[in-house]
């Protein structure tokens, strides 16, 4: 039985709000494992300037949408922990992403304790990789001890 | 001769973990007081070695890795347990 779920029920589990919620729905969520889709629409705020007759999902977002996911992993196991920062990432982009585009993002634990983790993420359009990277997050405790 | 290729392969994550050339990690200076790192870049490196040395590291020995030497003893146990 996978753990799917929608909207509401992603804002409960992450902080971030329109424009800035990358998660549309969640296809399956376990501790060992969470696949999330985002899909991306002409109509992103974001297409309008990046670029101009040619858009382009921004790289950044990308990772955005990436580190939502990732968050979503950490309270399958850590349900009660606060807001995380992103600490480092190391990403490789193989295709842009347009309009029209449906990510489906996978993300597993590297490594995930209280207040810290490190997921690695696989992200594919049409069964094809577009992306993939290596995220570590933290409380801002874990950062600065 | 196993153990100098350890302590080079060690020193080596440490160092690109917390960004820092060799010669500035001593071997027993104490990585968050003494180096600068922070218990994040601590995990970071604990995954890098398991990584590396296909081996599981439980996250309480996170506390015991404070120096290089340290972590060196640690990665050499688990490589025996492993064996």
């Amino acid at each position: 039985m996978k753990n799917s779920f929608e909207s509401e029920d992603i804002k409960k589990l992450i902080p971030q709000r329109y424009p800035f919620l990358m998660i549309d729905r969640v296809l399956e969520a376990s501790p060992e494992k969470v696949v999330a889709i985002k899909n991306v629409t002409a109509s992103e705020q974001f297409f309008k300037g990046h670029f101009p007759g040619q858009p382009i999902m921004p790289g950044v977002l990308i990772i955005e949408a990436m580190a939502q996911a990732g968050i979503i992993l950490y309270k399958q196991k850590f349900p009660n922990d606060k807001v995380l920062f992103l600490v480092s990432v190391k990403s490789r982009f193989s295709k842009p992403i347009i309009p029209g585009d449906q990510m489906v993002i996978t993300v597993e634990p590297i490594k995930m304790i209280v207040k810290m983790g490190i997921v690695r993420v696989v992200m594919t359009v049409q069964e094809h990789k577009v992306a993939e990277a290596e995220i570590a997050f933290g409380s801002q405790d874990a950062k600065s001890a | 001769m196993a153990r100098s290729s350890v302590q080079d392969e060690v020193l080596e994550i440490v160092s690109t973990v917390i960004e820092k050339d060799k010669g500035d990690i001593p071997l027993d200076a104490h990585l968050i007081q003494d180096v600068g790192a922070d218990s994040m870049m601590a995990l970071e490196i604990l995954a890098a070695l398991e990584k590396k040395y296909r081996i599981a590291i439980p996250e309480e020995k996170l506390k015991e890795m404070a120096t290089v030497n340290k972590i060196i003893q640690m990665v050499e146990a688990a490589k025996k347990r492993g064996k």
